[in-house]
């Protein structure tokens, strides 16, 4: 059985004192804590097999190398993939410029169209409008309602819109509308959507929409950012449907300079190297070069292998949680902060931002204070121990789209508790008394 | 609540020189990307020839003709933003009155810290400085 105090145990930042008081780590979202298990993977690495991979022949070079593969397996063995398939970066942003380099430069051509919804986080944003400037692609996004959720028809707006929303600027075409809308005349040939948002927790239904896009763009490639998603529930790459996902090592536990890009080995092997250099070659002569097999030819240069070592370990401590009670205690924490936090709204404290239905959310919860600036609340609460986020979430189109400049955001992992709850409610309360 | 002095809440609660002049002599807008904060400042300046100082290096923002000194006569703002970064640019519209080009980069970061009452915390410097930022801006456009 999951045992929040056990799991807390095995964190030792866990017991720091901020500003006098015990910290309530409500950021992991942004970036998780690490266990003990973590942290020392990455200490035995490098006070006792420190030494360059897949180069020498010395016993260091090999247990160093060896520990690679094994970190390698596992994460392939947590999403069901396999070895080859999986491609280490530095983040979830690196594994997403990746596809955008080196699938969509040679794939995306001006007459096709790249889809992605409102509420990407700017890593999947970016990148794609960059892509679209580039090509002449038209770049479509699909829009949120009131709750956040994904519009499945344009007439479901709660604007009552019934076209889709055309802006042509910084040559960068962007068609902003309904799912069905966007996808019926088969033009789109990227997908590239979010699993669970970081700032509304949104989960989308994503199975129901690969299913549609299959039907209407049978070659459609399906990029889909996990970052929120890998960490939180069980993810299968083999029943997902998606060509691609990215995700980053330091939000599931493991170290900051962590990444993962799963791609399906057959679009992988077509795919040209993204970066060039050391490690993904095949053979070097003075006019050119050829390539590694997968996942070298993605992975130029050295990698961070104590950080790999340590994502592996991370990897160990979440598959011995199991998913699936990880997924059930963050959505224990989520029925119970939502229920308090509706509450606080009815009394016309705080504006609570996201679906209201707990199975279509993960775990991030955006909330305002009614008249106090996001940064400001922030502020206070640290003042008490409490980190949580202000501003944008990286998602700045999201965000502004609620009529607010930002959003405070509290988001809960396997460390987090009840208590910590009834105490972040404890203290927006003091929040308004500051300010009047 | 090191941040958040009597002198914060004040200004934030009232903040001076709040709204929109009629003629300017220059506007600008500043803007924190991250958190959505921005703000909108315009100005009045007049040429000074009394105590006159010496010309800024540059010859940005002094008008030699007459061997006068441009200064900030009048400061009017509007924007959203956090109690930091609205309780600053209150302040600021009421200390930069009579300052030139030089008083004004003179001030610096260390300046705002201490007129918000000598404690910042660093996440919160672009809040602080979100004002002060767009007045060096418009010395530089002049």
């Amino acid at each position: 059985m999951f045992d929040v105090d056990k799991v807390r145990a095995d964190f030792p930042i866990l017991k720091r004192k901020i500003h006098g008081h015990d910290l309530v780590y409500l950021d992991s979202g942004a970036t998780s804590q690490k266990p003990e298990s973590v942290i020392k993977a990455m200490d035995d690495y490098y006070r006792n097999t420190n030494a360059n991979i897949h180069r020498g022949v010395y016993e260091l070079s090999v247990e160093s190398t060896r520990l690679v593969d094994e970190a390698r397996k596992k994460v392939a063995d947590f999403i069901g993939a396999r070895t080859e398939e999986v491609i280490f970066t530095r983040n979830a942003s690196e594994s997403l410029n990746l596809v955008m380099y080196s699938w969509g430069r040679d794939n995306i051509k001006k007459e096709d169209a790249v889809l992605i919804s409102k509420l990407e986080h700017h890593s999947n944003l970016v990148p794609w409008q960059e892509l679209c400037r580039e090509t002449g692609a038209e770049l479509r996004i699909i829009d949120v309602d009131g709750e956040g959720k994904l519009v499945m028809r344009t007439q479901e707006l709660k604007n009552s819109r019934t076209q889709d929303e055309v802006l042509t600027e910084n040559g960068l075409k962007v068609r902003l509308g309904g799912f069905e809308g966007l996808i019926a005349d088969g033009k789109v040939k990227l997908f590239a959507v979010t699993g669970a948002s970081n700032v509304l927790g949104t989960i989308p239904d994503l199975a129901g929409m690969l299913t549609a896009i299959k039907r209407k763009a049978q070659n459609a490639t399906v990029v889909v950012d996990a970052s929120q998603m890998v960490p939180h529930m069980k993810v299968d790459v083999k029943t997902l449907g998606a060509d691609f996902i990215a995700f980053s090592g330091h939000k599931m536990l493991g170290p900051t300079g962590t990444g993962v890009l799963w791609g399906k080995k057959e679009v992988l092997s077509k795919m040209r190297p993204f970066l060039f250099g050391g490690d993904m070659i095949g053979e070097v002569i003075i006019t050119g070069a050829t390539w590694a097999d997968l996942p070298s030819r993605f992975e130029a240069g050295t990698p961070d292998i104590a950080g790999i070592i340590g994502l592996g370990a991370a990897v160990d401590y979440l598959e011995g949680l199991g998913m699936d009670n990880v997924r059930h205690h963050e959505k224990d924490l989520m029925v119970y902060a939502l229920k308090k936090m509706v509450e606080l709204q009815d009394e016309e404290l705080v504006t609570v931002y996201g679906p209201k239905d707990v199975e279509e959310r993960g775990g991030a919860l955006a909330f305002n204070v009614i008249g106090v600036h996001p940064h400001d609340a922030a502020q206070i609460l640290d003042n008490f121990g409490i980190a949580v986020r202000s501003g944008q979430h990286c998602a700045a189109p999201l965000v502004t789209g609620f009529g607010v400049p930002a959003m405070v955001r509290a988001t809960f992992y396997v460390y987090n508790t009840k208590k910590e709850i009834d105490y972040l409610v404890d203290k927006i309360r003091e929040i308004p008394k500051i300010f009047t | 609540m090191s941040d958040y002095k009597d002198i914060i809440i004040d200004h934030y609660k009232n903040p001076r020189n709040f709204g929109e002049m009629d003629r300017a002599d220059i506007s600008m807008d500043e803007s924190n990307a991250s958190c959505g904060d921005m703000i909108q400042i315009q100005v009045k300046t007049e040429t000074r020839t009394d105590g006159v100082r010496l010309p800024h290096p540059d010859g940005i923002g002094v008008r030699n003709d007459e061997g006068g000194d441009l200064v900030i006569k009048e400061m009017k703002w509007r924007g959203v933003g956090c109690a930091i970064s609205t309780a600053a640019a209150s302040m600021l519209s009421e200390k930069i009155v009579g300052m030139n080009r030089e008083d004004l980069e003179k001030f610096g970061e260390a300046g705002i810290v201490e007129m918000l009452g000598g404690e910042v915390n660093v996440g919160r410097m672009k809040c602080a400085t979100l004002a002060y930022r767009g007045l060096l801006k418009i010395f530089n456009n002049e």
